[in-house]
């Protein structure tokens, strides 16, 4: 897994394969992100409305990453507050987390890997086929994450005890 | 000997969760050891006997399936079962991990139940 802390990220993508897609992706996140906590972290999720835009900036967060490439190009990532993250990590490992360490990223990078292979079936039935990078995970005291401006993308916020966290979709169609 | 496990992936939070998993589906292994990827799974294998492997399929250095065209390879090893435990789940990449010996497959995310219908036929 490759880590990046503490610096400012910029990472380009472009828009989604076909907008009148959107809807279902969105779904699909919210499905894929509570069956996820349901069978293996065991804590209670609420999805709330997608975002009206795009979050760029985090403070003391931590983001999984995971890029697409193949008939899709993109990328998938979930942006967590820093105790969100030891919270989700504590339940997922069944182990007590005191500070972002190794045991954060990898949870974190395997959580954003889980939600990717979902999508990658979503696209793969739809004739779209993708394939995933390994896990990335960056945190930080302040880090941005950039698309550029024409990029598409889907955005879910999920609520849990002691705070909120986001799965973002970014994809754009490969020639 | 007793029997033992060799649990292959990247993620040492799936390799804890597969083998907290395991004992929470009532299989008892006397031993569970771990790779982080195909190619130390392999190295590991030359001095090591084990009697399953559990397998991701997208790792670094050497991922799920080529481990498995190179394992069927080695006449020492190549009649070990494996199942693929991978967020991987389409026809294809399953299809050509069984094509390559695949004994079954467990799709991220799984409860212990998931995982004891598929290994527990296997031991």
């Amino acid at each position: 897994m490759l880590t990046t802390s503490g610096r400012r990220l910029f990472v380009a993508v472009l828009p989604l394969c076909h907008r009148s897609t959107t809807l279902d992706l969105q779904q699909h996140i919210t499905d894929a992100t509570k069956e996820i906590f349901e069978t293996m972290i065991m804590l209670d999720i609420t999805p709330g409305a997608p975002l009206p835009q795009p979050v760029r900036q985090f403070k003391a967060s931590v983001s999984g990453v995971i890029g697409l490439a193949g008939s899709c190009k993109g990328m998938l990532s979930i942006h967590l507050p820093e105790p969100v993250a030891k919270a989700i990590t504590s339940s997922f490992l069944g182990m007590e987390v005191d500070e972002i360490n190794d045991d954060v990223t990898d949870a974190i990078g395997e959580l954003a890997n889980m939600l990717a292979g979902n999508i990658k079936m979503v696209l793969d039935s739809a004739g779209k086929a993708v394939t995933l990078s390994i896990p990335s995970c960056i945190h930080g005291e302040e880090y941005s994450m950039d698309s550029v401006g024409d990029a598409d993308w889907t955005a879910v916020p999920f609520r849990l005890d002691g705070g909120e966290f986001v799965v973002e979709l970014q994809i754009k169609n490969n020639g | 000997m007793g029997k033992r496990v060799l649990v292959i992936d990247d993620s040492s939070t799936m390799r804890k969760i597969v083998s907290r998993s395991l004992r929470q589906a009532g299989l008892e292994f006397d031993e569970i050891l771990e790779a982080g990827d195909g190619q130390e799974a392999l190295s590991l294998l030359a001095k090591e006997k084990v009697d399953l492997i559990l397998s991701d399929i997208n790792m670094p250095n050497m991922d799920g399936i080529e481990f498995l065209r190179q394992k069927k390879e080695i006449a020492a090893i190549k009649d070990i079962p494996v199942v693929m435990i991978t967020t991987e789940g389409g026809a294809d990449i399953i299809g050509e991990a069984k094509s390559l010996g695949a004994a079954g497959n467990v799709k991220k995310p799984f409860t212990p139940d998931m995982i004891n219908e598929v290994i527990g036929a296997l031991i």
